[in-house]
């Protein structure tokens, strides 16, 4: 798992070497073979909702009626914040999503913050703070 | 749906818990749970009616905890997976022991661990199936998380739904507990092999399901000694 992943983030950093249906099966491929059964018994938080599977790393915070899954890998040290959906999608290490987003399809690079509450995002590549809308469209990258 | 909706059904989920007795905010809360309520319903429906085309039967099966729904899917499944592919998704608050135990029985199962919630909701089945490759799936069944109360406030888009209570649990818990009766085909009174020993007046529980409906067929089984299970099979009229 940890080797696809770095092979993930390597394709993420240098997007444009890639065309958007290899990305795509990327993220479809690496959900479907590593995830069969949930991990989900060492997270930070409320009592969040899961649809398997799930699989949490290290030290991850959930917040308040958060929904997960089915199809998630949450890497260590991300912290995923109130009303929060995800499916279909990898969030990588040390991310904070913020209030009310949903996400499916999607990767989240290292480190990124997103903060623009109240948005759906399908299909893309996020990688780097987002505080606003108008942010957030102009550094995501769209696969589908 | 809406941003504004989702964002209203947000809000809702956060009044609810501390703020139903602020009369400021009461008609607010009760229009959008309403609303909340009626998506709910409408998504069910288009689940239902996404399963009828692809030819895939759904049951779903609600109880208290510990009144046997478990067992009696474990004793179907390894009577009915010879004849259909299986999919069992499970509702529990969490852990995944009944999932676990049921797919020893050669059929397929998704858990969902519902956390605080009481109860599944149309949402989760629509992305449960939304994410699963059907065209190998004959047959569904959905065992809910076990409570008796809260799973009457969502249909889940199944074509029939059984209701499970167990002797052990007192002749008086369908009269307590009419509302999920007069939403269900089949009351299954599970664990009979205990009457001699418990002595539960098994006629009135009968009656009350018939009294709150009279369409429901009231099955007494044991899941232990297999009594009834095939008569269970046959009133699911796959």
């Amino acid at each position: 798992m940890k080797k696809d992943l770095k092979k993930i983030e390597k394709i993420i950093s240098n997007i444009e070497l890639n065309s958007p249906s290899q990305i795509r099966d990327l993220l479809i491929n690496f959900l479907h073979t590593h995830l069969k059964r949930s991990k989900i018994d060492n997270f930070i938080g409320d009592y969040p909702t899961f649809i398997e599977p799930v699989h949490l790393d290290e030290n991850v915070k959930i917040g308040d009626d958060v929904l997960l899954g089915p199809n998630v890998y949450i890497g260590k040290d991300s912290e995923i914040k109130d009303y929060v959906e995800i499916s279909n999608s990898i969030v990588f290490d040390n991310v904070v999503i913020g209030e009310n987003i949903k996400l499916d399809n999607c990767i989240i690079g290292k480190n990124t913050l997103l903060s623009c509450e109240n948005i759906n995002i399908d299909n893309c590549i996020i990688v780097g703070n987002v505080r606003t809308k108008e942010e957030l469209y102009k550094i995501m990258y769209k696969f589908k | 749906m809406s941003e504004k909706r989702e964002k209203d059904i947000q809000r809702i989920k956060e009044l609810e818990s501390i703020n139903l007795a602020r009369e400021e905010i009461r008609d607010f809360v009760i229009e959008t749970k309403k609303e909340v309520e009626k998506d709910n319903d409408l998504l069910a429906k288009q689940i239902n009616d996404d399963l009828k085309k692809r030819g895939i039967r759904s049951i779903d099966i609600v109880g208290a905890i510990g009144a046997g729904k478990t067992a009696l899917i474990e004793k179907i499944a390894e009577i009915l997976s010879k004849k259909y592919k299986i999919l069992v998704i499970c509702g529990d608050i969490t852990t995944r022991v009944d999932a676990n135990r049921i797919e020893k029985h050669d059929v397929n199962t998704v858990q969902i661990n519902t956390g605080r919630e009481c109860a599944l909701n149309a949402y989760h089945i629509y992305q449960v199936l939304k994410n699963q490759d059907l065209n190998d799936v004959d047959l569904i069944f959905i065992e809910n998380v076990g409570n008796l109360i809260c799973p009457s406030d969502f249909k889940l888009g199944t074509d029939k739904r059984i209701t499970v209570v167990s002797i052990t649990e007192g002749e008086w818990v369908i009269e307590k507990h009419p509302m999920l009766f007069k939403m269900s085909d089949i009351a299954v009174i599970n664990k009979i092999d205990l009457l001699e020993r418990l002595g539960t007046n098994v006629d009135k529980m009968e009656k009350d399901a018939k009294r709150f409906n009279p369409k429901i067929k009231v099955i007494k089984t044991s899941a232990k000694t297999n009594k009834n299970i095939d008569l269970l099979i046959n009133t699911l009229e796959l």
